[in-house]
């Protein structure tokens, strides 16, 4: 619009009448500097095709490979080595890392294991004399006959696997032993109760054994958790009479009796509290669901 | 009340949470009480007492027949040291188990087997008539005990079974008679036959 009349418009006026005429700009009209990008080349045509990278002639452009891992007749590194079955499934395997009774009995001497309280997996990681690794496989603590004969606690003790002897030892002192098999979540729940709690999760509900471990857990001889007690009780006869004890009469104790009965729920990690229950440290509440879903899921 | 549900709600969807206060004094109603879900062991096993406690009465040994049960008031057990070599720790722990008693006042093993037992360890017992078992198999006291007891057990009850006279039937007595007569049948005759094979052998004379 600037200059009027047949005088020649100024090369900023042509641009701005320009700007004005033409669309606005959009994705359909620009276009990138040349070699800005790569155009992907199929092997149809100019520069992709011919030989297709296969080069000339030969097994190659044949497209007859050797075998993966064949080294030209040498043995192939992937054979040198040989299968032996004596690690078949050793990742699988469940470890049960061992705790000896010299040691428990050494524990209760120096007062690092509360006997008035019962002792499971939790009691002994609170002592930060042993470790448990679940993320390597590792299950639960087992006990070993190491300081049989010299065993003197009245304990009421939760492992994860004692030998025939052990569960002697401890019956014939009086107090009661269990086998309790516990998941890796809830592993690792309880080997550091205080750090699970910080994390705000709520309490999760322990899970049944696998199927090879549910024998082992049902057998009143293991002492096991989902054995029935009225065969347990017929065990510890049995196992009194093997090992050459009179078996101590539980009742006779009353002021004990409570202790040394107190027993975990299957689906129970803690002692007295339930899983789906939220714990909060900082302010010294416990938080549990009112939804009918999740009491039903909890209790399941 | 209100102001703690709003702001649950507000962290999580579905998770209704309602606060329940710890006193350290009081035992609030969920603590320390038995939870219990659907596979507690009153569910699992429904027609059992749940008691680990029970004590069953000892099996008596009547009718002239063991029934395995050793009382172990009535039996005196020692440790001692035991042989071999092991320097130090053989030396000082009493490892060897020995079980006594006295034999003929044992009246928990019927009167038949303990005749029969008194005679087949005559060797065994002292001159006070104390039967004595010992074992020194493991480097533990208390399996060396179950072991003498494991023996004392099989000792006892394999002089029970000698003394058992099985209950053989009439029928099968006539098969045995029969079977018996059978068989020295049929050695006669291969002995027969044997014998006129031999003298086939010898050269034959004027008289045969």
């Amino acid at each position: 619009m600037a200059g009027v009349g047949n005088r020649v418009l100024a090369g900023t006026d042509r641009a701005l009448d320009l700007l004005r005429e033409l669309p606005r700009l959009s994705l359909s009209n620009i276009r990138s500097n040349p070699k800005a990008f790569k155009r992907n080349k199929r092997g149809r045509g100019q520069h992709g095709g011919k030989k297709h990278g296969a080069g000339n002639k030969g097994s190659g452009q044949r497209q007859n490979f050797m075998r993966l891992g064949y080294e030209t007749g040498n043995n192939p590194f992937y054979l040198r080595v040989p299968k032996e079955p004596y690690y078949k499934g050793h990742h699988i395997r469940r470890e049960y890392p061992p705790i000896s009774l010299m040691q428990l009995q050494t524990l209760i001497d120096t007062g690092r294991l509360d006997t008035s309280k019962p002792i499971d997996l939790t009691a002994l990681c609170n002592t930060k004399l042993f470790q448990l690794s679940p993320f390597e496989n590792q299950y639960g603590f087992q006990l070993t006959d190491e300081g049989l004969d010299n065993f003197k606690g009245r304990i009421n003790i939760e492992v994860q696997y004692a030998p025939e002897q052990v569960i002697a030892a401890i019956e014939k002192n009086g107090g009661v032993i269990t086998t309790a098999f516990y998941d890796a979540p809830s592993l690792i729940a309880m080997r550091d109760p205080m750090k699970f709690f910080a994390s705000g999760t709520p309490i999760p509900k322990r899970q049944m054994p696998p199927e090879n471990a549910v024998e082992y857990y049902t057998d009143p001889k293991n002492r096991g958790y989902l054995a029935d007690p009225d065969l347990v009780a017929l065990e510890r006869f049995k196992l009194a009479q093997k090992y050459g004890y009179e078996l101590p009469d539980l009742k006779k104790d009353p002021e004990l009796l409570p202790m040394m009965l107190e027993r975990k729920d299957p689906r129970q990690i803690f002692f007295g509290l339930n899983p789906g229950w939220l714990v909060n440290l900082k302010d010294k509440k416990i938080f549990e669901p009112e939804d009918e879903q999740l009491l039903e899921y909890y209790r399941s | 009340m209100n102001q703690y549900e709003n702001m649950a709600v507000s962290f999580s969807n579905f998770f209704c949470l309602r606060r329940l206060l710890i006193s350290s004094t009081s035992c609030s109603r969920a603590y320390l009480s038995g939870f219990k879900s659907n596979l507690s062991l009153d569910k699992l096993y429904p027609t059992s007492r749940l008691d680990i406690t029970t004590i069953p009465k000892a099996p008596e040994s009547k009718d002239g027949k063991f029934s395995g049960y050793i009382p172990m008031d009535r039996i005196q057990v020692n440790y001692v040291r035991s042989g071999g070599p092991g320097g130090q720790n053989v030396n000082c722990v009493s490892t060897k188990t020995e079980v006594r008693f006295h034999l003929a006042s044992a009246d928990w093993i019927p009167e038949p087997i303990r005749v029969k037992l008194a005679e087949r360890v005559k060797n065994q017992i002292s001159k006070e008539g104390y039967f004595i078992v010992k074992s020194e198999r493991t480097r533990s006291q208390q399996l060396n005990l179950a072991d003498t007891l494991d023996k004392l057990r099989n000792l006892i009850h394999s002089v029970a079974q000698s003394l058992v006279v099985p209950e053989v039937s009439e029928e099968t007595l006539e098969r045995q008679r029969r079977l018996r007569e059978r068989a020295a049948r049929e050695r006669l005759k291969e002995k027969r036959a044997h014998s006129m094979t031999k003298q086939g052998r010898q050269s034959p004379t004027l008289d045969s």
